[in-house]
């Protein structure tokens, strides 16, 4: 399987740390070249590029002419991409009675918005290419819902929908659209959850782990595998479909 | 325990897979790719598997003869680590011209099979900590169709069966998911069959059936690195059911 990737260009956003870091070190492993988005530019997104040998690709993904400007440099400097993963996300939670209107719509014009703006941006490339791949990164919580949750699950299953119509819409072209939904996974919005619940880090894990058939949490390297599956060119029949990637948690149609 | 696994392909280790339905079609491919992959691959088939590293002939509905068949590759191949149910048969009917013969055989080779296969392969899964069990269920189980009923009923009992089966055994450390293909260019397609025509192959958004080698990608994929997927349905089915 390795290297199959070979001479392909994967975006991958979000890559500054937690899942989209897994990501960009399989499709590399698969021998994707790599440009790694995420917000703002850090050392960590510096020295992954580096690892990689890719490109860095610095931006807000909720604003569009940042989208364009992104998709425009990678194209420049490694070529058109072939594979996009939109794994980004900006999560705040808040019950809908007491939530900040500017901060809601912020976590659904990211995930959600700035998902269709990057599709938007690398279609053209993709169709003079003759196809290729999107990989969107949805939520366990996108299908389900959660308490508290409303802008980040329905920007969440906002993104399942849009996977569902670009499958259809996009598969006649060979632009393989397809979805994968991750339940409770190793990333350091964990810790968050912790300090929010006023636990440990370690007791977080397990009580978490506690509503999984499993018996635990998942790693960012299983989430990154079905990336791997995704984005492989050849494998299309797979399309407008969402892989739930939670260790038994939902064990329903998505 | 928390075990992690990390899904690199690079420290995967190939073991031993006993497939159904191995003799031809989509059964022959996930074969095939497992070996690929560096399994040893026990077939089980109505007919000889000659691909396969062990061929027995056997038929699914019958559980003494699954047992048997599972304990004669486990003896020639080692210790079971993945087991795919593939075996099955395809017919369309409307439901008044369904007779309970052909009814309760739709029922006995696509849910039967895959129940005597797990209830084979589960006691020495569990007993070491670790297997994968896959099923091939269908996209007609997922969206149903014209015709279906007892086919569609069987697939979507297989789904039922996963799920459950996947929530009993997980904490054990025995995964358990389905693949549901789509119209699959196999024998089990006659050449006249409806899923061939144009006029319908146009509706589909691939515009084309899909290959026994997809579906078998995905059973390998689940097998291999879909360490975290539990009682799930993947869906390489041209995009009939979305």
């Amino acid at each position: 399987m390795a290297e199959h990737l070979a001479g392909r260009v994967a975006l991958i956003t979000g890559a500054g740390r937690g899942m989209g870091v897994a990501h960009a070190r399989r499709l590399a492993a698969d021998g994707a070249i790599i440009a790694v988005n995420d917000l703002t530019a850090s050392p960590e997104l510096t020295s992954l590029a580096q690892e990689l040998g890719g490109v860095t690709a610095v931006g807000d993904v909720s604003d569009p002419t940042t989208v364009a400007r992104v998709v425009a440099t990678v194209q420049e400097s490694v070529g058109p991409i072939r594979i996009l993963v939109a794994n980004h996300a900006y999560m705040s939670m808040a019950p809908l009675t007491e939530d900040d209107e500017v901060d809601w719509w912020r976590v659904v014009d990211t995930n959600l918005g700035g998902t269709f703006q990057l599709i938007q941006a690398v279609l053209p490339g993709m169709r003079a290419h003759g196809g290729g791949r999107i990989v969107v990164i949805a939520s366990e919580w996108g299908v389900t819902g959660w308490p508290g949750a409303t802008a980040y699950a329905a920007s969440k299953a906002g993104l399942i929908s849009l996977t569902k119509t670009l499958g259809r819409e996009l598969a006649p072209e060979g632009i393989v659209v397809n979805a994968i939904a991750p339940g409770v996974i190793d990333t350091p919005q964990l810790l968050v959850d912790a300090g929010a619940a006023g636990v440990s880090l370690t007791e977080m894990h397990t009580t978490y782990a506690s509503g999984i058939p499993l018996g635990r949490i998942g790693s960012p390297q299983e989430v990154a595998a079905a990336v791997s599956l995704l984005a492989d060119h050849r494998l299309g029949s797979m399309v407008g479909q969402v892989v739930q990637v939670n260790g038994g948690s939902t064990r329903g149609r998505a | 325990m928390v075990r992690f696994v990390n899904a690199d392909p690079a420290a995967r280790v190939p073991g031993v897979a006993v497939v159904t339905g191995s003799a031809s079609g989509i059964g022959a491919a996930i074969a095939a790719e497992l070996a690929s992959l560096g399994w040893r691959v026990g077939g089980l088939d109505l007919t000889a598997s000659p691909r396969c590293d062990t061929s027995v002939v056997v038929d699914v509905t019958d559980a003494a003869a699954v047992a048997a068949a599972v304990a004669t590759v486990t003896g020639e191949l080692g210790p079971i680590d993945a087991a795919v149910s593939v075996a099955g048969h395809y017919a369309m009917a409307p439901i008044s011209e369904i007779t309970l013969e052909q009814w309760t055989r739709m029922l006995r080779v696509h849910l039967g099979g895959l129940r005597n296969l797990s209830k084979s392969v589960l006691p020495g899964m569990l007993d070491r900590g670790t297997g994968s069990i896959v099923a091939i269920t269908s996209e007609l189980a997922v969206g149903g169709g014209d015709g279906d009923v007892h086919y569609a009923a069987a697939k979507g009992a297989i789904i039922g069966f996963v799920r459950s089966l996947a929530a009993e055994v997980a904490s054990r450390g025995v995964r358990v998911n389905a693949v549901a293909p789509g119209p699959t260019d196999t024998p089990l397609l006659a050449p006249d069959s409806p899923w061939r025509a144009a006029e319908y192959l146009d509706t589909l958004p691939i515009r084309r059936l899909g290959a026994p080698e997809e579906v078998a990608r995905c059973v390998a994929w689940l097998i291999e690195e879909g360490t975290f997927c539990v009682g799930e349905v993947l869906n390489p089915n041209a995009g009939a059911v979305i």
